[in-house]
């Protein structure tokens, strides 16, 4: 016991001691997530409405700019006209000089052909608006729809990729930093080195899979730490839930990186194996886009990643308030996995 | 002589096609250096991995302090000090670190300052390992072998790649280690080296021990069977000449 915990403090030492391993699993992820923020993704939803005031009314447009998907610019006719030419805009509503909010009258809407969908759901909009000035100008009683908020705190798109990729630095640490640091270990004859002293093997093992686990574990709170301080992620689950999620995944990545470290010689070998089994995970599990663009049968196949099972389960809990009961699929998945992985690890992990 | 520390008795390794060590047997006495010499490829390093418990032995036994190596080797384990060809240690620990770590993998309590001492690094203590020269890994790696004070202590050529200088203060580093009562086992394809730090050699050549004697014996066989040099003896050579210029002094530190 003495002796594991000696190996485990010289492997932290050696760990933190390197300044590549802080970059690496603190300062990319972060880094990464700092980019992304600058990314509007929340604008791809929004209907662009040039609108052309020729009358008095200000009504009209307070009440359409309220309307979250319309995104209003204003100016004169050829201006906003030239703008829908270019597909600056979806819609270019001009109102004449004699309008006034809910009488009678014929409003001209300048509709961009090419694009059918965003421009219908404009039209019923903007109809929907001038609709209610009209009932309540004359007051006439009608049917009110009460909508029932639910999950509405607005995900941003940062909400949605944190969990990504702290799920992601996970992968990364595991395959990349265990199967790295043992073939080199192995390459320069510092594990044979070390069986030629009594030691047991296993002792050396588990005290440097304490530490990559521990090392995961801070890092997963880093993150979420800035997610919630520095990105204002809505963090809504437990801290603690996310960790077990991420030691589970942080478990079968790991036992990859042992398993690659088996059957690899030099970092040159590593290097191409590791990235064929990380690259395809890192785009399609649902890192950085939800997979439910993914057409049929990708999507079913890469539900089944060890990837896909961790940052499902971490945005679970991080964006839905999640509990462990709440996300026993994943973890099944992420189990199993650990299994098939740790099975692989042990039939392929070589000292020599 | 002295009682046997380590009797090897028909040790043989076969790899495929090719018999790496074929059938030898040696004795090596308490607080002797016994060389094993011979050209790469002769099967040194594989006899000394096989005794050392790193490699597992076709056929033949090994005794090291009475202990049998292949079904008794983790006490083996214990009685012996390692300094393997090109092995390094890790990185991103100071060699007092290290030499703990290690004593810790025997369960013991090292003086990571005393075994420093022992081959003079003391002043490096907080160094890491890519830090230190060739020949001050090497007498790292030494230090590193007696964190166990091991009865018995291998160094497979352990002044491979360094100069001169390097090499004759290793040498000295070696005998001091003997004169405190143990014994080394050495393997080099540096004849000069044998000739200087060895009281017994075996000459290996495609896996068999082809020669086995205190190396004056050797020496004074062949001068017997009427052999004289193509050249005259002369009273100097060019590494004389070089350590004449460049001094005894070591460069590495």
């Amino acid at each position: 016991m003495r002796l594991k915990g000696k190996l485990a403090i010289a492997a932290f030492k050696m760990f933190f001691r390197q300044k590549e391993a802080i970059i690496w699993t603190i300062a990319l992820p972060l880094f990464m997530i700092f980019l992304f923020s600058f990314v509007d993704f929340d604008s791809l939803g929004t209907v662009s409405l040039g609108i052309v005031n020729h009358s008095q009314d200000t009504v009209l447009l307070s009440r359409l700019r309220t309307v979250k998907t319309l995104k209003i610019h204003t100016g004169d006719e050829s201006e906003e006209l030239a703008q829908l030419k270019k597909g600056e805009r979806v819609l270019v509503l001009v109102l004449p000089g004699s309008f006034e909010p809910g009488a009678k009258d014929t409003l001209t809407l300048y509709v961009n052909a090419e694009k059918p969908q965003e421009s219908q759901a404009g039209r019923m909009m903007i109809q929907r608006v001038l609709d209610e000035m009209a009932f309540q100008r004359v007051n006439v009683p009608r049917p009110e729809l009460r909508a029932e908020m639910v999950n509405s705190r607005n995900l941003t798109y940062i909400d949605f990729l944190l969990p990504g990729i702290v799920a992601l630095s996970i992968m990364q640490g595991g395959i990349f930093g265990v199967s790295f640091s043992f073939v080199i270990l192995k390459k320069r004859g510092i594990l044979r080195r070390m069986l030629a002293t009594p030691m047991s093997p296993s002792d050396f093992i588990s005290a440097q899979v304490v530490m990559r686990l521990v090392v995961l574990m801070v890092q997963t709170a880093v993150m979420v730490g800035a997610g919630v301080w520095v990105f204002k992620i809505h963090f809504i689950g437990s801290l603690l839930d996310m960790l077990v999620v991420a030691v589970l995944g942080g478990v079968i990545f790991l036992a990859i990186g042992f398993a690659l470290s088996g059957i690899s010689k030099s970092e040159d070998q590593v290097a191409p194996v590791a990235n064929i089994i990380s690259l395809p995970m890192m785009f399609l599990s649902g890192v950085f886009f939800s997979r439910a663009s993914l057409p049929g049968l990708a999507y079913v196949v890469t539900g089944f990643f060890p990837l896909t099972y961790l940052a499902d389960g971490l945005r679970d809990i991080a964006t839905e308030g999640a509990t462990l009961t709440m996300i026993w699929p994943q973890l099944i998945g992420l189990t199993v996995w650990a299994v098939i992985s740790i099975v692989l690890a042990v039939k392929a992990f070589r000292w020599e | 002589m002295a009682d046997t520390v380590l009797e090897v008795k028909q040790l043989t390794k076969r790899y495929d096609d090719l018999l790496a060590v074929n059938g030898i047997s040696f004795e090596v006495h308490r607080q002797e250096i016994f060389g094993i010499l011979g050209p790469n490829g002769a099967g040194k390093t594989t006899t000394l991995e096989m005794i050392e418990t790193l490699r597992p032995i076709d056929s033949g036994t090994v005794v090291l302090d009475g202990l049998d190596v292949t079904t008794q080797a983790q006490e083996v384990k214990r009685r012996i000090g390692v300094q393997l060809q090109a092995s390094s240690f890790f990185d991103k620990l100071s060699l007092k670190e290290l030499l703990a770590l290690f004593g810790e993998m025997y369960d013991r309590r090292v003086d990571p300052l005393a075994l420093l001492d022992e081959v003079e690094l003391r002043d490096k203590a907080r160094s890491y390992v890519v830090q230190l020269s060739g020949g001050q890994k090497q007498r790292f790696s030494i230090a590193a072998a007696l964190v166990n004070n091991p009865v018995i202590l291998f160094l497979d050529e352990p002044t491979t790649g360094l100069d001169p200088q390097a090499r004759r203060h290793l040498w000295g580093v070696i005998r001091r280690i003997r004169s405190e009562g143990k014994t080394i086992v050495i393997t080099t394809h540096y004849m000069d080296e044998a000739e200087e730090l060895c009281d017994l050699v075996a000459i290996m050549d495609h896996g068999n021990i082809v020669a086995h004697a205190p190396p004056q014996e050797l020496i004074r066989n062949l001068i017997g069977k009427g052999f004289t040099k193509e050249r005259v003896e002369r009273l100097a050579n060019l590494e004389d000449v070089f350590l004449d210029i460049t001094g005894h002094t070591l460069r590495d530190e």
